[in-house]
């Protein structure tokens, strides 16, 4: 290695500047594909597919400017986790596989006014009432079970749908991304299968990766920024980690097998086979772009129900009315999406509608931006990067640069760094669970054991070098940072 | 590896997710070896007496992606069933029947037939495999071995 290089093993890597490395464009790569990370990050990212995975998106029709791999990248099928790719919306092409089975996974942040004292004392209490009320788990059921008609409103509406049936106020859906209902989103084009996997799990984290956390705020880096969120320190925060269940899983699949059936031709060129694109203009580009909003908005009533069966909860853990504890959402942003945005595409100033595909990224619009919310429009949009349940999780918001290195996008974790098998070798639950406790006053409650060995803090990368390397490069700035109190995984 | 009549499967490492690899002394043998793949990754206790079995069958235009539906299908069925699908057995795989040289065959002409026991969600400490990927799919006759052994790699969403 040297100044300017980063040899990863047949991949040399050129580095544009501090943080920013480039893979030039060789063979059938469309454009150059960049890394955005430390030196030690990129020595993590170096160790599994992720650079072979991001060098072939770049073979995606419509790639424009460069195949993105964020700080917390690592490898996932066909498209990195930790991937930005923007596709012309007219020329380029829509990839299911780049957006991912979890469509509109993402988490969403709700503040309250306790403190970490006034809580003091309450966690095993609340721990078990979160675990006994929020359904986790493979075969969990669900908060409400939707018929036919309530599925399809749920997926043409989202969180209207749940503000109209008792489940959401007013305020809720000003401050979700695009107000808690995507556009476009057309319920016909999600399948039957779909619903049916669906129907049962409408209000449910699911397992895995997936959690509802308990959090206290331990820094506010910007006061400013932090205060037009809503946060302090010692304050208490709810963080929410899951996405669209079985219906947004089977939509994905369901569009990867009829692309590979239409559109073959397009397929024979890219050398994964899960990065299956349809082409822009065809009517099953327009398809999957219907059904994945749909998906979208599955997934934001999922996690309203769940925001909101939380305050339930702790009004009954605290015996107060959850108005009365302010339990406001503070925002709620997709980590596996496309979205058709207008970006600016050259050094002319050239404007190009784009389907900006963000797998395991978070969009991070800058202040004084259109789409974001009036509520923080001078300030940015809040970015919330969740880190493993030993470590502090992030509230960013987006930065200055963004828009030009990224297409607005950043991180959105702290990344895998060890498979669940290793994991598994290396770590007992109940181990890592009474660690946990009295190591650092956390307290873990799961389904299995295997899934608190599988989640365990060692497993993931270090989260604050991924924020730390998403501040310096302005894509993502800190606001704040907090500390997990209780958490609950499926 | 897990061993039971001409199959076996071993759970490989992936950071993000699971990968299954498997051998079967026939076609059908490396697709309940898959299966019996799926369930190892979805659960690590199976109890043995419990559930009803079930038939399922699947059609698809070629081989691989018969694989991919049959495995799709099995994680569908997990969750409208809320069973955990075990003890897999796929009884016959239909191939092509009137392919000529050099000629293309019709989309859905590869047919499964397949059994499994359900074990009822309830009962199990399970984990939701969220579904089958293509990604780095390898479904191939065995080299060097009887022309009959299959062997197949698939990467599973977790």
């Amino acid at each position: 290695m040297s100044d300017t290089t980063f040899d990863a093993d047949g991949i040399t890597l050129e580095k544009v500047r501090e943080y920013v490395w480039e893979i030039p464009r060789e063979g059938d790569m469309r454009v150059p594909a960049r890394v955005l990370a430390s030196e030690a990050l990129l020595e993590e990212i170096e160790d599994d597919k992720t650079l072979e995975q991001i060098k072939n998106t770049t073979h995606l029709p419509g790639i424009t400017k460069h195949a993105i791999c964020m700080p917390d990248g690592h490898q996932g099928y066909g498209f990195p986790v930790g991937g930005v790719g923007a596709l012309d919306a007219e020329n380029g092409c829509i990839s299911p596989g780049a957006v991912g089975y979890d469509i509109n996974c993402g988490v969403r942040m709700m503040r309250t006014n306790l403190t970490y004292d006034e809580l003091q004392g309450h966690e095993e209490e609340l721990v078990d009432s979160l675990f006994t009320n929020v359904p986790s788990g493979l075969g969990g059921g669900g908060i409400v079970e939707a018929g036919v008609d309530t599925i399809d409103e749920i997926l043409a509406r989202g969180v209207d749908w749940a503000l109209e049936n008792g489940h959401a106020v007013e305020e809720d859906l000003l401050h979700c991304e695009d107000e808690g209902m995507r556009e476009g989103a057309d319920p016909e084009k999600v399948s039957q299968k779909a619903k049916d996997r669906g129907k049962n799990q409408i209000g449910s984290l699911g397992s895995g990766n997936h959690f509802l956390e308990v959090q206290r705020v331990t820094d506010v880096f910007d006061e400013d920024v932090g205060a037009a969120y809503g946060l302090e320190e010692d304050q208490i925060v709810v963080l929410i980690h899951c996405g669209s269940r079985g219906l947004g899983h089977q939509t994905c699949n369901d569009y990867l097998r009829k692309i590979e059936k239409q559109h073959q031709g397009l397929l024979n060129q890219l050398p994964d086979k899960e990065l299956a694109a349809a082409p822009a203009g065809s009517q099953l580009a327009e398809d999957y772009y219907g059904a994945m909003n749909a998906a979208i908005n599955f997934a934001w009533v999922n996690r309203q129900l769940i925001m909101h069966r939380t305050r339930k909860v702790f009004e009954r853990v605290f015996d107060r009315s959850w108005r009365e504890m302010e339990m406001d959402l503070l925002y709620d942003v997709a980590h596996n999406i496309a979205k058709k945005e207008t970006h600016t595409v050259n050094d002319n100033g050239d404007e190009r509608e784009l389907y900006v595909h963000r797998k395991g990224a978070t969009r991070a619009f800058p202040a004084g931006h259109p789409e974001v919310p009036s509520a923080y429009r001078d300030v940015g949009q809040p970015v919330i990067i969740p880190g493993s349940m030993g470590a502090g999780s992030y509230v960013l918001r987006g930065g200055e640069h963004s828009m030009d290195l990224t297409f607005g996008s950043t991180a959105h974790g702290a990344g895998r760094l060890m498979s669940r098998t290793q994991a598994k070798d290396e770590f007992w639950g109940g181990d890592v669970q009474q660690d946990l406790e009295d190591q650092d006053q956390i307290y873990v409650k799961a389904q299995s054991g295997a899934t608190i060995a599988e989640e365990a803090p060692g497993v993931y990368k270090d989260v604050d070098e991924v924020v730390r390397v998403s501040d310096e490069l302005g894509i993502g700035d800190r606001v704040a940072r907090t500390f997990p109190v209780c958490n609950i995984k499926g | 590896m897990t061993q039971e009549r001409g199959r076996r499967f071993e759970l490989q490492d992936h950071t993000a997710d699971i990968a299954v690899e498997a051998a079967g002394d026939s076609l059908e043998e490396v697709f309940a070896a898959v299966a019996d793949g799926l369930a190892a990754a979805s659960c690590d206790e199976i109890a043995a007496e419990t559930g009803e079995v079930f038939s399922l069958s699947v059609t698809a235009e070629s081989r691989e992606a018969l694989l991919f539906d049959y495995l799709d299908e099995l994680i569908y069925l997990r969750d409208v069933r809320a069973e955990l699908p075990v003890d897999h057995r796929v009884e016959t795989i239909g191939r092509p029947t009137d392919r000529r040289d050099g000629e293309d065959t019709d989309a859905d002409d590869w047919s499964l037939e397949a059994s499994a026991r359900g074990v009822p969600l309830a009962e199990l400490d399970a984990r939701e495999v969220k579904a089958v990927t293509y990604s780095e799919m390898r479904l191939e006759r065995a080299s060097g071995a009887d022309d009959e052994d299959w062997e197949a790699y698939v990467v599973f969403d977790v």
